[in-house]
């Protein structure tokens, strides 16, 4: 199936009880398979059609915020229109899940700069390889943003066309199953303080501190790390499949010189690119970097003391900065005592085609990196 | 890992066949990958899709450039040398053609099996969409996917009646196609030419992308300006209270032709 499908096929064995989009492309087949889903009685649930991404996000804001689990998804130009209700349901701490069908803003082709320009809504964020990631990526996100100890709203992207459309095996878990490891949302009581309800749901509060709010709520995100890892795990115990340890996940990295790192539907085309590295002798291996925020600085940590190079593989970029990840993976390995040079590798963007032979050579490069040490601050366009 | 190129044009089918191939061969326990090419969504713009097929689960997401077959639905498209771009030594060619692969003037070290899917769909669907009416053929010339599971995936993917039609499409061209011959030619005898005519704009020649053709009889026709005004390419004119089409602009979708509320536009098969 393909990978729209995969996502409306996981909110339907969610449960989502209220469901609202605007149709841009590459989303537009989710809205089409939820709203026959809700017309044939498949799926209980109200599909709210409206005339734009500011209302749908609303729609689903309010509907959270009064105790139903909800849905919303969204792709590039309409994800950007959708900025600002999505600080609000982050800091009224609701647990509402999105897809972004990512597409970039210079073109209709993926690249993630949709979903990377809502860093600072206060949103958790992962990056999906295939289409069964898809699936049950959406269904982790229920049991994780609904969590008592998180109670924040997650995002997962994935590329436009590139999974959006394309189409291939994905296993269905029992809606039994799902039910049992996914009971319905209890609405938790509003985070807010007793005394701005109801007047002012969104309003400042505790205006001793204004900046306490801002402490708590990335304190949050951060936190969520554990449960992450933990619903992960659960979920690989009841269907059988998980993701590395939630946050980033390790392929052929057993005695790796160099490794690279990719998000999203790179991280297939790399996989085969490290197979063929491996079998001309060379060692390089793979980290997926699955979520994105909150950055598992530490899983880097530990990567970076093993290895004398780490090769970033942005589908995105800061412009004047540079790549998203790549500057977080810096970051995080500046406080080892001993740092492997990390490299910087610009793709993708625009949705421009990525072969299995360019990251072929962008392995053999940050072994070189690692075999002669010393920093390299180039970004290299691939 | 077998990798398959389909050439179509918008309408006849080209992503729906390469969902069928890839839903039939995990029917028959192979792991697969259906990738569609979108460019514009205009019906009859040339167009294609990728398929992976193999025994593990297909990682890699790049697009297929070096193809084992590849499949052509569209009869004028099966003239252009193009459609063998890329295609592996010793790869094959499926084409929708009514010539026999040993007359086919496409050259190179590949083989070639030919099939009038265009006649096959007209007479079985009654319409020029020729995606099912080749994936018989596939599954004859290729091996696999079975006959039973590319039946299946029809069926779920067209319930009722249509599916009925389609495969009896499917075993039309199982029985119809052409054994698999080596290519006539070595060196190409068609020059190269770019058929990735897609993208809007009127400006365009687009008259190769038509299986029909509108000709209207302005004897009959009153002047009611309705195919002028429906027409979605602007192909057709007004001069002299009549319309008048402009050939190179129509790509022969046959909306004039239904919308003609007195019938007298006619719709000729292109001779090829
Ligand atoms: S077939 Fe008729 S409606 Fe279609 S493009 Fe040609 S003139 Fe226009
Ligand atoms: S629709 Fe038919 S009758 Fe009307 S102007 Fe066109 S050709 Fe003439």
């Amino acid at each position: 199936m393909v990978g729209n499908k995969a996502t409306a096929t996981a909110v339907k064995l969610a449960r989502v009880q209220v469901a609202s989009a605007f149709p841009v492309t590459p989303q537009t087949t989710i809205t089409e398979y939820l709203s026959d889903m809700v017309a044939n009685g498949e799926l209980d649930a109200e599909f709210v059609n409206v005339e734009g991404e500011l209302s749908s996000h609303v729609v689903v804001q309010a509907a959270s915020r009064v105790g139903a689990r909800t849905f919303v998804c969204t792709s590039g130009p309409g994800q950007l229109y959708m900025h600002h209700p999505m600080h609000q349901t982050s800091d009224n701490r609701l647990p509402v899940v999105m897809a972004t069908v990512h597409r970039g803003n210079k073109g209709m082709m993926p690249d993630h700069t949709d979903l990377m320009s809502q860093l600072w809504t206060g949103w958790m964020q992962f990056y999906v390889e295939h289409n069964q990631e898809a699936l049950d990526t959406c269904l982790m996100s229920y049991k994780i943003a609904e969590d008592e100890r998180v109670r924040l709203p997650i995002a997962f992207g994935y590329d436009g066309y590139v999974l959006s459309y394309t189409a291939e095996p994905v296993e269905i878990p029992d809606q039994k199953d799902v039910d049992d490891w996914l009971p319905p949302y209890k609405a938790m009581p509003s985070i807010l303080p007793d005394e701005v309800l109801p007047e002012n749901l969104g309003g400042r509060w505790d205006r001793s501190d204004p900046q306490k709010r801002w402490q708590e709520h990335h304190e949050a995100i951060v936190n969520a790390k554990d449960v992450i890892v933990e619903v992960n795990e659960s979920y690989g115990k009841k269907f059988g499949r998980s993701y590395g340890n939630g946050l980033t996940e390790e392929y052929r990295t057993e005695g790796a010189e160099a490794v690279l790192v990719a998000m999203g539907s790179l991280t297939g085309t790399a996989r085969a690119a490290i197979d063929r590295l491996r079998d001309d002798g060379l060692n390089v291996g793979l980290v997926k970097l699955r979520c994105f925020l909150p950055f598992p600085k530490e899983d880097f940590q530990e990567i970076g003391k093993k290895v004398g190079a780490i090769g970033m593989i942005d589908r995105n970029v800061c412009l004047g900065h540079g790549g998203a990840a790549y500057t977080q993976i810096r970051n995080a390995i500046y406080d080892l005592e001993e740092r492997p040079s990390v490299l910087e590798f610009i793709a993708g963007m625009g949705g421009k085609e990525v072969r299995v032979d360019d990251i072929y050579k962008i392995g053999k490069k940050t072994l070189k990196a690692a075999k002669s040490g010393g920093v390299s601050t180039s970004t290299e366009w691939v | 890992m077998i990798g398959i190129r389909i050439h179509g044009r918008g309408g006849q089918g080209a992503v729906t066949a390469s969902r069928l191939l890839a839903d039939a061969s995990f029917r028959d326990g192979k792991f697969s990958q259906a990738i569609p090419m979108y460019g514009t969504e205009r019906r009859g713009a040339p167009l294609v899709a990728y398929v992976r097929i193999d025994d593990v689960r297909v990682r890699e997401r790049e697009l297929v450039h070096e193809p084992d077959v590849v499949i052509v639905l569209d009869p004028l498209l099966s003239k252009e040398q193009s459609v063998a771009s890329g295609l592996k030594k010793g790869g094959l060619l499926i084409l929708n053609s009514k010539l026999p692969p040993e007359k086919v003037e496409i050259a190179g070290d590949i083989k070639i099996a030919t099939v009038d899917a265009t006649k096959i769909a007209l007479e079985t669907l009654k319409r020029p969409i020729t995606n099912t009416a080749i994936l018989g053929a596939f599954s004859k010339s290729v091996g696999y996917p079975t006959m039973e599971s590319i039946e299946k995936s029809i069926r779920k993917q067209f319930p009722g009646r249509v599916g009925e039609m389609n495969i009896a499409a499917i075993h039309r061209s199982y029985e119809e196609v052409t054994p698999v011959v080596q290519a006539t030619h070595t060196e190409p005898v068609v020059e190269e030419s770019d058929i990735a005519v897609g993208g809007y704009g009127v400006l365009k020649d687009v008259s190769s992308w038509r299986v029909f053709t509108p000709i209207i009889d302005l004897d009959k026709c009153t002047g009611c300006r309705s195919c002028w005004l429906f027409c979605p390419e602007t192909a057709i004119q007004w001069k002299d209270d009549r319309p008048e089409i402009e050939y190179h602009k129509c790509k022969g979708c046959g909306i004039c032709v239904e919308e003609c509320p007195v019938k007298c536009i006619a719709f000729e098969r292109v001779v090829v």
